[in-house]
């Protein structure tokens, strides 16, 4: 323990650039959240803090593949779409095969089971495509998973029949979203996010490949050169961003039990907005799941005081639009200050 | 190697690079030309050639048109913009939101006139806005104007009243029947104002493209920004016009769609950065910038619109967003194998 802290020491124990930005960013929470205390009445209930941290399950589920993306340089903007095509699937799978003569009522009647792992199978196929044409074509992410969005989401149209499926399911199927943790409020969705957020943050500091992503996203070509597969690295993290997608789409069509083709419209960006308020950079190599986390809760802090303050939900947009661009001028103008 | 044979092996490149550039300078056309002749034959069955519901009636084209007009208004600017490497996601935002704008004005008794040029300035200060945050506060250009995307939506979406889906005529506040007259009624040909306006646009911008130092610049900027600001070009400057130019032409774009519809939805500009990108990719612009058409643009989009349209008198709605996200990836593969390989030869 001595040795490592004096390591630490020589080494400069100046903290990182990544930690001075994740530590900026609470700072910035804990102000905004004594802010909101003040001006807005109810908002230190211990109730609502934990509303706070686990409202936004889904978005944290997203942004997780996200921010590892956006760290090597890349955008997913298909996770919306992969939400609703596999919550869509899922219960298409699931439905009874003989059940009415409503055709949104009929599905493939196979276990609970098989339905999710082929759901989760299709959502993986997505992040697939995403991973051929950007690791292997080099075409620009952004525009690849724009149209990979649409062919999920289109996908989640065509078996919804452009509405939702929610009828002749089994009960089954609502168990997953429904089960809360015994004593607590607290979701069973809320407990795996959270644990995927610490595996995800343990891969990110203590694993090699998590590292690798980091020096991926810094220089890729330089990546290549010291033999790290950047192509195979880079379709895995976009099969994970896409099945942890998968995951929050089996969970959310669970806990509404039914299957919209509308549903997760816009997640993609609020995914976008938490890892950028978090501080990761899309230049690459900058930023943390941590950081994400933080922005997450930012986020919510924000929106849920403006709802406190009476603004209609139609400001949303404008709010999450202004936060996110003054969040990356302060962070931009913090790192200079301090390189200064 | 001895010579003869390093002679072959350059004669067959070259052939080859002859054969594909040619494919590149075609092949949009011929894809413009099969898909009309694909939807024509599958309507055939039912109506005789030209007559009435046939893809290629008048009264069917003369809708195709009109309904063009937003894309062909826009993506000539988009073109620009893409070749001097930039790009912005948020023109269908400033689309809806100028929809939105000049209804609301014109609902609220401003004349033509006024709501129109009130309007383009608007359009001006939202491209002013991009280029802001993209070059001088130097934002990356997707995530830039994906925020501004979402930021001019959920304006539009403020505009209009609580409770209603778009700024429209009620009961007691009518919507003055001219907001018609600019998209829809029929000036020559039986074509609108906006159909004309949106050619005078196309012929501009193939003009800046092709002779004016604006259109050798973007392509400088697109091709090597640093070298192209050592040799005196300032891009900074250069390619905020070029957003500020897009958001003029969106706010444009939107107005004929408000007055088509004679609404101001905000959600009608929804996908238009999708459909301009396709246009654009399909018109073989270098995603990177660098070299690129604003004319091919206009066939590709002329693509778009021909498959959309008839699409929808062959397939159900919802299955409207798979077709068109296939499309788009088609369009980049394409424009990869097209464009790409020929940089690398």
């Amino acid at each position: 323990m001595e040795t490592r802290l004096e390591r630490k020491k020589m080494i400069g124990g100046r903290m990182s650039n990544e930690s001075f930005i994740t530590l900026f960013m609470i700072g910035v929470l804990v102000v905004l959240f004594g802010v909101s205390c003040a001006i807005v009445p109810r908002f230190y209930l211990p109730q609502n803090m934990i509303n706070l941290l686990t409202n936004n399950w889904y978005i944290i589920m997203l942004g997780i593949g996200v921010t590892f993306l956006l760290i090597t340089g890349n955008f997913d903007m298909s996770v919306g779409g992969v939400i609703a095509m596999t919550g869509v699937l899922s219960v298409w799978f699931c439905q009874d095969a003989t059940a009415s003569q409503n055709a949104l009522a009929v599905g493939l009647g196979l276990p609970y089971g098989v339905a999710i792992a082929l759901a989760l199978l299709c959502a993986m196929g997505i992040g697939a495509i995403n991973a051929f044409f950007i690791a292997r074509l080099k075409v620009p992410s952004i525009i690849i998973t724009l149209g990979t969005m649409m062919i999920a989401r289109g996908v989640a149209q065509i078996v919804a029949q452009g509405a939702q499926r929610n009828t002749s399911l089994p009960d089954v199927f609502g168990v997953l979203g429904g089960l809360t943790i015994p004593g607590m409020s607290i979701k069973l969705s809320v407990l795996v996010m959270a644990i995927l957020v610490v595996a995800a943050f343990v891969f990110e500091k203590k694993t090699v490949a998590g590292r690798r992503t980091y020096l991926i996203g810094a220089n890729s070509v330089a990546a290549r050169l010291s033999g790290v597969n950047v192509r195979r690295h880079l379709t895995s993290l976009f099969i994970i961003s896409s099945l942890l997608a998968g995951i929050t789409g089996i969970l959310l069509s669970s806990e509404f039990k039914a299957g919209g083709s509308s549903r997760a419209m816009g997640y993609e960006f609020d995914a976008l907005v938490i890892s950028l308020l978090g501080g990761v950079s899309i230049a690459g190599g900058f930023g943390s799941v941590l950081g994400m986390f933080v922005g997450a809760v930012i986020l919510s802090v924000v929106t849920s005081a403006a709802t406190g303050l009476l603004l209609s939900p139609d400001w949303q947009f404008t709010i999450k639009g202004v936060v996110t661009f003054i969040a990356i001028l302060a962070q931009r103008f913090a790192l200079d200050k301090r390189k200064g | 190697m001895n010579s003869a044979n390093e002679y072959t092996l350059r004669t067959q490149l070259e052939r080859s690079n002859a054969v594909r550039s040619n494919i590149k300078k075609l092949y949009i056309y011929v894809v413009l030309v099969l898909i009309v002749a694909v939807f024509s034959v599958v309507k055939l069955g039912q109506v005789e050639f030209f007559g009435r519901g046939h893809f290629l009636s008048p009264d069917s084209i003369i809708n195709l048109l009109r309904s063009a007009v937003p894309i062909l208004t826009l993506s000539g600017a988009f073109t620009l913009l893409m070749i001097s490497g930039y790009i912005d996601l948020s023109v269908g935002s400033a689309m809806s939101l100028s929809a939105v704008v000049f209804s609301w004005l014109i609902l609220n008794g401003v004349s033509f006139l006024p709501a129109f040029l009130v309007t383009l300035v608007m359009g001006i200060s939202l491209g002013f806005l991009n280029g802001l945050l993209v070059m001088k506060l130097r934002i990356t250009p997707v995530i830039a104007t994906l925020v501004t995307l979402n930021l001019f939506k959920g304006i539009a979406l403020l505009i209009v009243p609580h409770g209603l889906s778009a700024i429209k005529g009620s009961a007691t506040k009518l919507m003055p029947a001219w907001i018609n007259d600019y998209a829809r009624l029929d000036v020559l040909l039986g074509l609108p104002w906006a159909f004309y306006v949106a050619i005078l646009v196309i012929v501009v911008l193939v003009i800046v493209q092709r002779k004016t130092i604006l259109g050798k610049y973007a392509a400088a900027v697109g091709g090597n920004r640093t070298s192209a600001e050592l040799s005196g070009i300032n891009a900074v400057k250069l390619v905020w016009l070029l957003y500020i130019i897009v958001g003029f032409f969106a706010a444009l774009a939107g107005m004929a769609r408000a007055s088509y519809m004679s609404l101001g939805d905000p959600l009608s500009g929804d996908g238009m950065e999708l459909d301009c990108i396709i246009a654009v990719l399909l018109g073989g612009t270098a995603f990177s910038g660098g070299e690129g058409s604003v004319a091919k643009t206009i066939v590709g989009a002329l693509i778009i619109v021909c498959l959309t349209t008839g699409l929808m008198t062959v397939i159900p709605a919802f299955w409207q967003t798979m077709a068109k996200g296939s499309v788009l990836i088609a369009a980049v593969v394409l424009n990869h194998l097209l464009v790409r390989e020929k940089v690398k030869a």
